[in-house]
């Protein structure tokens, strides 16, 4: 841990007791972004610890307001950046059950759909484990982790154009079919990922600095996660098998065969036991959504008031045109009514509360952040501990600052 | 192309849970302030133990103004209660849950911030997400989506932000006090 240089002055010694006040962050690296800490310490143990959050804040629920309902999703794809599928994803769910079309959805488009949300959950836990090894001194763990993610990321491109945000997931479907040589890619990743997992828990699980670092290290007990609103791996590393896709089952994951792993330990360990234990699954639904690919079939509803008819029909057909002209003028409308949809994120239950009153952009769209509420149990577990531990703690809570203050 | 304008009501007030009951898998009611509490005690009792997230929406043009959305969560047997709290606009104020739920803490914090909302018996109500001397509460439909440019101006000084925490606050600080507060340790941070 770095400490300030600078002379303590008077005016950051608090005067109570022994204890001193550090500010850790916003611009330090283990915060895994901007997340300030207000540390009360005594010599190193942490007596308080009271995260800041909000420097992130880019006002993106106030944005949605303004925007198309599908103009909305561009600026939500982008709250929790690593893994931007299932933000985009829970939105359109939470759309499409306002427009009551979640039946008409087509089967291939939800089978892509569980695709991308768990390739997206092996790509987000790269990033966590890459960077939560890098907190601990494992160097070599982040290569491993970021060139597995490398290869998703080529997959998002292909199938929207940019890396990081591909916007490919829509109301009502998903914006055009797999592009040519996607499952070629696929197949490779899946070839190349369990021999890569074997590699990464190598790496980290049985290594003795590791476990030192993290057994017994940042206990949430059942009790308190639940108190904190903490879901997600985190939650499952204290004992409890919650899972969205299990309890309310979205985009028919109660057709697809996968356990949900759990510890009952609640250390920083479990959780990255879960987590890594997570990724497997993932594979494996991947496996057999792979398998349902092989089936053609359509993407997208086939409804104009709602989907823009195909570009190559506009030449054709009139009726075609005016839709299309409808579509990108003045969006769809949505009936009125109010909606909470959730998909289990990389980092637990992310949620839209939205409510719309008929026009054709949402009225309220309310994130339930999984990251914030697992970033807040920070402050019931951090005090008591070493300074050193709290970057344990934070790479094991995994927050995403995008998210956190969106 | 997107208005710069927040778009307009259409026409008479909207009540969402009554009209489409249909479409939510969570059991929603609405609720009176005064009687939230003891509801939010009842059902947790019940099993429904995990505040699952706490947000506002505002219809400025309905009586009450704001509802307060309360999404609770039984994480062992799944199933989900939504509670819709409504809350009048000119003094908006609710008692806190944070004894009940620890989660309520920056939830509560962040709709007060953005909305304005006073919840009554939060130990530690200040903006979360915006910088301390912001002025509004930018989720309200009567605050613009673009505005005159305005210099920016730094937070408290770090001394001064930790005395604002250091000195416990009481229970049940009004808006007011807290924003009384928040002017001192300005001027503070300008000399």
């Amino acid at each position: 841990m770095s400490m300030s240089t600078q002379p303590l002055t008077p005016e950051i010694v608090s005067q109570e007791g022994n204890a001193m006040v550090l500010s850790m962050g916003p611009q330090h690296p283990s915060t895994h972004g901007v997340l300030q800490i207000m540390l009360e310490i005594e010599g190193e143990s942490v007596v308080k610890a009271e995260p800041e959050i909000g420097y992130l804040h880019t006002g993106i629920e106030k944005t949605a307001e303004s925007l198309f309902w599908s103009q909305a999703q561009t600026v939500i794809e982008r709250m929790d950046y690593l893994a931007p599928s299932s933000n985009a994803l829970c939105y359109a769910l939470a759309v499409e059950k306002l427009l009551g079309i979640t039946d008409r959805i087509p089967e291939r488009a939800q089978n892509v759909r569980v695709l991308l949300m768990e390739l997206t959950r092996i790509a987000s836990h790269c990033v966590w484990l890459g960077t939560h090894g890098i907190d601990l001194g494992a160097i070599s763990v982040f290569f491993y982790c970021f060139d597995l993610r490398e290869n998703v990321l080529d997959m998002q491109e292909a199938t929207g154009g940019a890396r990081m945000h591909p916007n490919y997931v829509r109301v009502g479907g998903l914006n055009g079919d797999l592009p040519a040589g996607y499952l070629d890619k696929l197949d490779a990743f899946i070839e190349k990922f369990p021999g890569r997992m074997r590699d990464l828990r190598g790496l980290l699980q049985a290594n003795p600095i590791f476990q030192d670092r993290t057994i017994d290290v940042g206990i949430l007990s059942v009790e308190e996660a639940i108190q904190w609103g903490v879901t997600g791996p985190s939650l499952r590393g204290s004992g409890v098998a919650y899972d969205v896709r299990k309890a309310f089952p979205y985009i028919g994951y109660d057709t697809y065969e996968f356990d949900v792993p759990t510890r009952t330990e609640g250390d920083a360990y479990a959780r990255f036991l879960v987590r890594l234990d997570e990724m497997e699954q993932s594979h494996r639904i991947i496996k057999q959504a792979r398998e349902r690919l092989k089936k053609p079939g359509t993407v997208l509803l086939d409804d104009p008031k709602i989907v823009a008819p195909p570009k190559e029909t506009i030449a054709l057909s009139m009726e075609a045109l005016i839709h299309h002209f409808k579509i990108v003028s003045e969006g769809f409308r949505v009936p009125p009514g109010d909606v909470y949809q959730s998909v289990e994120g990389p980092r637990g239950e992310l949620g839209y509360y939205i409510v719309s009153n008929g026009e054709n952009r949402p009225y309220r769209v309310r994130t339930r952040p999984p990251s914030m509420y697992n970033l807040q149990a920070l402050k019931g577990i951090a005090p008591g501990n070493f300074i050193a531990d709290l970057v344990v703690m934070i790479g094991s809570l995994d927050p995403v600052f995008g998210e956190v203050d969106r | 192309m997107p208005s710069t304008q927040t778009p307009p009501l259409a026409g008479a007030a909207i009540d969402p849970p009554s009209l489409r009951p249909s479409i939510n898998d969570a059991i929603v009611e609405r609720i009176e302030p005064s009687a939230l509490r003891a509801r939010l005690t009842a059902l947790k009792a019940e099993g429904y133990t995990m505040l699952l997230d706490l947000g506002a929406v505002d219809y400025p043009e309905r009586t009450p103004r704001f509802d307060v959305v309360y999404h609770l969560l039984n994480v062992f047997k799944p199933g989900r209660v939504r509670l819709l709290c409504g809350v009048d606009g000119s003094q908006p104020t609710l008692p806190s849950v944070m004894d009940l739920w620890k989660s309520a803490d920056w939830a509560e914090r962040e709709v007060f911030d953005l909305f304005g909302i006073v919840f009554e018996g939060h130990p530690d109500l200040r903006r979360i997400q915006l910088p301390y001397n912001w002025e509004g509460h930018p989720l309200r439909k009567d605050y613009p989506t673009r505005g005159a440019a305005k210099e920016r101006s730094p937070r408290p000084a770090f001394a001064n932000k930790m005395n604002v925490q250091a000195g416990t606050p009481p229970s049940g600080r009004t808006l007011e006090a807290l924003q009384e507060q928040i002017k001192r340790a300005r001027e503070a941070d300008g000399k």
